[in-house]
């Protein structure tokens, strides 16, 4: 069956709500093993289990937090089972570092692209994810609790 | 273009690298092939600074401007170019690069206008011609956050 438009919006739609309820394996799942990530933060391109690694140890513990606003989300079709989504998202993220600091950003012009590839499950899980700030982010550090 | 019942080759690693070095060869300047021909009709681009996306031939249209004006020369390096063959006429190809923009003045003296590192991940599928076009395109800037210190250190 080929991927719809409304799947991959679900999808987009579940990989927030997973990421923002702080749903470990959920939000790992939406990931394929071979996947690849620009991270918002980072320089280099990376694999997303290495990513998660990090995710889960900085943006999903207890005092950390995830809040997302969806703009628009655009499908691009490639294929039966390959599918572009691409959409603007204002982002609230406090982020705890090993070391128990603490960073509070808001990243109001955030872009996200991401590449979905229906798995042998016949799920579509994520293949590849750019996301990014149209403009500079400023984080700011909150006093320890 | 293929005739009927040809049979499209599978993509290599290999083309896409040269499709992503012409693109940047055209954006510099280097090459005058026509950066609108590189996108597909239907393609879509977040540029650095877009908060949006927007239709590639827009864009294509702008860049070539920028990048033919009179008296600005750009220059870029591109790091180690990730590619990943998603099907049998897509590919993504996923790289890091400099990118900087010189003015040339009145008395010849250059004067470097930007600098940036950027990432990149352009989409490729082949047409209906066999020819790797960009569907889809993600720059954006390396620029570390700006951190605020807590009150009272």
């Amino acid at each position: 069956m080929n991927i719809s438009p409304d799947e991959i919006r679900a999808q987009v739609n579940k990989f927030w709500d997973f990421y923002s309820r702080k749903s470990k394996t959920e939000f790992s799942e939406m990931y394929l093993a071979s996947a690849t990530v620009f991270a918002i933060d980072s320089r280099r391109m990376e694999l997303a289990r290495l990513m998660l690694v990090r995710r889960e140890r900085e943006l999903l513990g207890p005092a950390s937090s995830v809040a997302a606003k969806l703009g628009p989300i655009d499908v691009q079709f490639l294929g039966a089972d390959l599918a572009v989504a691409s959409y603007p998202v204002h982002l609230s993220i406090t982020r705890v570092l090993p070391g128990g600091r603490i960073y509070q950003s808001e990243v109001p012009s955030g872009r996200v692209t991401q590449v979905f590839q229906r798995s042998l499950e016949g799920i579509p899980r994520i293949l590849h994810e750019h996301m990014s700030s149209a403009e500079p982010v400023t984080v700011k550090e909150l006093p320890r609790t | 273009m293929l005739s009927c019942g040809e049979v499209m080759e599978s993509i290599s690693p290999e083309d896409v690298r040269a499709e992503v070095r012409r693109y940047w060869a055209i954006l510099s300047g280097k090459l005058k092939d026509k950066l609108e021909e590189m996108y597909s009709p239907a393609a879509i681009v977040f540029t650095g600074k877009g908060k949006r996306s927007e239709p590639a031939k827009l864009i294509a249209v702008r860049r070539s401007r920028q990048s033919h004006g009179a008296g600005y020369t750009s220059r870029v390096e591109l790091d180690s170019i990730e590619v990943q063959i998603v099907g049998p006429d897509v590919a993504i190809a996923a790289f890091t690069y400099s990118y900087h923009t010189d003015k040339i003045g009145a008395d010849g003296a250059q004067v470097r206008l930007d600098s940036l590192l950027g990432r990149a991940t352009q989409i490729f599928q082949r047409d209906e011609a066999g020819v790797l076009r960009i569907v889809h395109e993600h720059l954006s800037a390396t620029v570390p956050p700006e951190v605020q210190p807590a009150a009272g250190k």
